[in-house]
């Protein structure tokens, strides 16, 4: 069974996306004798058309990107408009898409998710469904108690994906939560959003490229 | 008022969607609207790497120097910006869309809460409102729209906008005018 991977992140493979699919692919792993994943990064193919022929010659397939103004990433919208006039129902391909973003609430990716199910209708392709996972921005700076859990999730994806062919529901709706944020935690992001917590992320980073100071900076307003 | 009309339509054969931006941009200029039409497909625009350097190393500004940056300008600076662009597969143009993302240098990374949400803080005093015109695809449905039309309601929330309508071409530009009319601010 040959699994490929294409992979949206204009990041490549430095991307959060791939600390994503490195877990899922393990989980794939874990169940397959022979694994047989090779996974492609959307940025590096100047001619997008390419990947036709990867998705041609794949059992199962998985889209990931990251939300970029509450869409696709322009670079992922370039590869979808090579389906232009293009049908899978004559293949045994299974696609699936996975949607992370940085926002903490996996309702800012749910219209994006509406779209990839009317694209997955329009190629007429056998479609896994979307995994939607929000939080993801500065993963790799979360320390490893904070991202275990998910990362564990998206290993027990990939894993459930080698064996029964499918996503599993019960792994997408634990991997969407929160949908929104509860009241409690929103009593607790009003205290947090207060604090240097909050911006410690962004600050450090501006800090390192002597930015801070100009953090508010306008460029674009007149004298 | 002064309008920016984002035209992403990549294909210059899309005679019709030409020629009813040009028809629109001239119905506004006859009432003394400063209308600005620029057409994605002539500026160099390099796609947004995610480096996220436009936040934490030239705060407000990309680093990839690129037309992208007179384009920012003028959309800061109007009152209304308009996303013009065939459907392609459902949802508009790849050519727009590397524009957008292009758009995030004038927000900022620090988030606040918007309606219970988490959303990015402003980084200017006043952003335009927006409008979305497309021409759709032989198969574009009623589902179709919707799909496009909440996609960029919700950047309105991240832009600190609303977006004001979502139209067809097949709309006379008479009625489109009215509208902007009704929602200069």
């Amino acid at each position: 069974m040959k699994l490929s991977i294409i992979n949206g992140s204009p990041r490549g493979k430095s991307s959060n996306s791939k600390v994503l699919t490195d877990r899922f692919q393990q989980g794939f792993c874990s169940v397959e004798s022979h694994c047989d994943i090779q996974e492609y990064f959307i940025r590096s193919f100047s001619d997008p058309g390419k990947l036709i022929e990867v998705l041609e010659n794949s059992d199962l397939a998985i889209v990931i990107f990251p939300l970029y103004t509450d869409a696709m990433p322009g670079i992922v919208k370039r590869f979808f408009e090579v389906f232009q006039g293009y049908t899978f129902q004559n293949t045994n391909l299974k696609l699936g898409f996975i949607v992370q973003s940085g926002f903490p609430e996996a309702h800012h990716s749910r219209y994006i998710k509406l779209y990839l199910n009317k694209l997955a209708k329009r190629i007429g392709i056998e479609y896994l469904g979307t995994i939607i996972k929000g939080g993801v921005e500065g993963i790799k700076a979360q320390p490893g108690w904070m991202t275990k859990r998910y990362l564990q999730l998206f290993y027990d994806l990939g894993q459930h994906l080698a064996l029964d062919w499918e996503f599993s529901d019960d792994i997408a709706r634990r991997l969407a939560r929160p949908e929104h944020l509860s009241k409690f935690t929103l009593v607790l992001y009003r205290f947090f959003l207060k604090t240097r917590m909050a911006t410690y992320f962004w600050d450090q980073q501006m800090k390192q490229n002597n930015a801070y100071e100009n953090r508010f900076a306008q460029p674009y307003s007149k004298p | 008022m002064k309008i920016t009309i984002l035209n992403g339509n990549p294909d210059t054969q899309k005679k019709d969607f030409e020629s009813y931006l040009d028809d629109l941009a001239l119905a506004l200029d006859d009432l003394g609207m400063e209308v600005t039409t620029i057409t994605l497909r002539e500026k160099d625009i390099h796609s947004c790497t995610g480096c996220w350097g436009c936040w934490v190393k030239t705060p407000g500004e990309c680093v990839i120097p690129d037309d992208s940056i007179e384009i920012r300008n003028e959309i800061i600076h109007s009152d209304l910006l308009v996303f013009a662009s065939p459907l392609i597969m459902g949802f508009t143009s790849a050519l727009l869309k590397i524009m957008q993302d292009k758009l995030i240098p004038l927000v900022h990374p620090y988030i606040e809460l918007v309606n219970n949400e988490c959303h990015h803080i402003k980084r200017y005093k006043e952003y335009p409102k927006l409008a979305l015109i497309y021409s759709p695809e032989p198969d574009t449905d009623t589902e179709d729209i919707q799909i496009v039309t909440h996609i960029y309601q919700r950047l309105a929330i991240n832009f600190k906008s609303e977006l004001v309508f979502s139209q067809s071409i097949e709309t006379s530009a008479e009625k489109l005018v009215h509208e902007i009319i009704h929602h200069q601010r």
